[in-house]
């Protein structure tokens, strides 16, 4: 990571939330959530599962309100769901009705790009994903690897500053997913993009992070934050790789 | 582990079919009053092609009947997917509307007649109107359900993406929801098929609701079986024909 850039991209500064209902206690899921990301960083939020996470993540991307608290990104407070940033889904949220080149184009669409301009943006990212000939299929002719390349490229099509990954490779097997870690980190070294990835894999975490930020378990507090400075590509077996996974892992609490 | 389609898949149909005829032909040499037999039903259906009934040529009398459904639920299937969508998208909507037509709903739709007939006469538009008000129900229901089934993350993808109120409506609800549209204008031709023989034996003059009920005042009991074939005959068509357009139209299922 280069020194000459320690600027704050994104900060999340107290994020609280507390969901209330008439007749049932508060049931409370983010407590003083604070942290920032550096521009073109690679942020890790490693978390228990069922923590909060998502909930976290929903009210960065917009599509929830926090109780109090703020999201600055370049200094300014994001309210709603900002154009700069985009998102990757747990569950890869493709449109089914829509072939992978219409998955892939709806940001510039919405953005009311014209069409031959954002299919070729499209383009370009289907074919960074290694999915050029798959234009045309539906999502439910892909793999779960593949499926989760389209929601990708449809994220990165978008040309946001900020990408959100919502644990996005939980649902594959190991193989498809130490394949797909590569090659996000390879479209990040590319493209250059402030990440911040949401899992509750350790390794995971520590493969692809410059930073993790350990959540505990609900209502979810920073516990922790790692930095990693191991050299890429990292080696699962290296020695400070295996202390610091150890070290998280006793840190960690376990999921409910 | 899958089943081959051996003897069994094809053979057992047959069976069943050739054991339904068997015992058509047993029952009608037993009762032949009450029982024409295969034999005189197709001779009858000769005659019926060969010479017209009511001076309506057969195929016009099914053309007819089919005219009426089709109009009818083309008209209820337009209304209802819009009063449908607006029910599943506004909740002042669905309030306004929404007990009106729970009211409304469970009347079946045969209760109509005396009263639409009585309002608008024996013409071609009431036995319309009559079907039309049969299937209006159903397709706003599967319409508004449909709409309500949306996937919540597709929801959410159309608003990480900016997707406006429009391309929300047209791109993620709509598409959403047409299966379950198609379920129910699939039912509404279903329901308007047989709308149609119960209207048709009011007062018209064409029509196969019109041959099977002039069967009845003739006692022409072939006349009565060859009009149930052709009834079942035309649903399963439309039945099938609905599948058909409707894998056409959603290629992603």
């Amino acid at each position: 990571m280069s020194m000459a850039v320690i600027t704050s991209k994104f900060q999340i500064e107290k994020i609280c939330k507390l969901y209330r209902e008439k007749g049932k206690p508060d049931f409370e899921v983010l407590r003083e959530v604070s942290f920032d990301i550096k521009e073109h960083e690679f942020l890790v939020l490693l978390g228990p599962g069922l923590c909060g996470k998502s909930v976290l993540l929903n009210i960065v991307a917009g599509l929830e309100q926090a109780s109090s608290g703020r999201v600055l990104l370049d200094g300014e407070e994001v309210i709603g769901s900002s154009k700069k940033i985009s998102m990757v889904f747990q569950k890869t949220g493709l449109l089914p009705w829509k072939t992978v080149l219409e998955n892939v184009e709806i940001g510039p669409k919405y953005a009311g790009e014209p069409k031959e301009k954002r299919r070729k943006t499209a383009q370009k990212y289907i074919d960074l994903v290694g999915l050029e000939h798959f234009e045309n299929a539906y999502p439910k002719q892909l793999s779960g690897g593949m499926k989760q390349r389209v929601g990708i490229a449809r994220a990165y099509a978008t040309d946001p500053e900020v990408l959100i990954l919502d644990e996005p490779f939980g649902a594959l097997d190991a193989q498809t997913r130490y394949s797909m870690e590569d090659e996000i980190l390879k479209l990040w070294s590319a493209e250059k993009k402030t990440i911040l990835f949401v899992t509750n894999n350790i390794e995971e975490a520590l493969y692809l992070g410059d930073r993790i930020v350990l959540l505990s378990k609900r209502p979810a507090r920073v516990k922790q934050v790692y930095e990693v400075t191991l050299p890429r590509p990292r080696d699962m077996l290296d020695e400070t790789f295996l202390k610091l996974r150890e070290e998280i892992s006793g840190n960690m609490d376990l999921a409910l | 582990m899958r089943e081959k389609r051996g003897w069994k898949y094809y053979g057992l149909p047959v069976i069943s079919l050739l054991l339904l005829l068997a015992g058509w032909v047993y029952i009608s040499a037993v009762k032949p009053e009450l029982f024409p037999s295969p034999q005189k039903t197709w001779e009858r259906l000769i005659r019926l092609i060969e010479t017209p009934l009511a001076r309506v040529p057969l195929y016009l009398h099914i053309f007819n009947s089919l005219k009426r459904v089709a109009i009818a639920v083309a008209a209820a299937s337009l209304l209802g997917i819009l009063l449908g969508i607006f029910m599943g998208i506004s909740r002042k909507f669905q309030a306004t509307f929404g007990t009106l037509f729970e009211m409304i709903r469970p009347i079946p739709p045969i209760a109509w007649i005396p009263l639409i007939t009585i309002w608008f006469g024996i013409g071609e538009f009431p036995k319309m109107l009559i079907i039309f008000i049969g299937t209006l129900a159903i397709v706003i229901t599967n319409t508004y359900t449909g709409v309500k089934m949306v996937d919540p993350l597709a929801l959410q993808v159309g608003q990480v993406f900016h997707a406006g109120k429009l391309q929300m409506l047209f791109e993620i609800i709509l598409p959403g929801a047409l299966p379950a549209i198609f379920g129910g204008i699939r039912m509404a031709i279903g329901v308007g098929w047989a709308i149609v023989l119960a209207a048709e034996m009011v007062g018209a003059t064409s029509g196969v609701g019109f041959l099977i009920f002039r069967g009845n005042e003739l006692r022409d009991l072939p006349l009565i079986f060859v009009c149930m074939f052709i009834i079942g005959i035309i649903g399963a068509l439309l039945s099938m024909l609905t599948s058909v357009l409707e894998k056409r139209l959603c290629p992603w299922q």
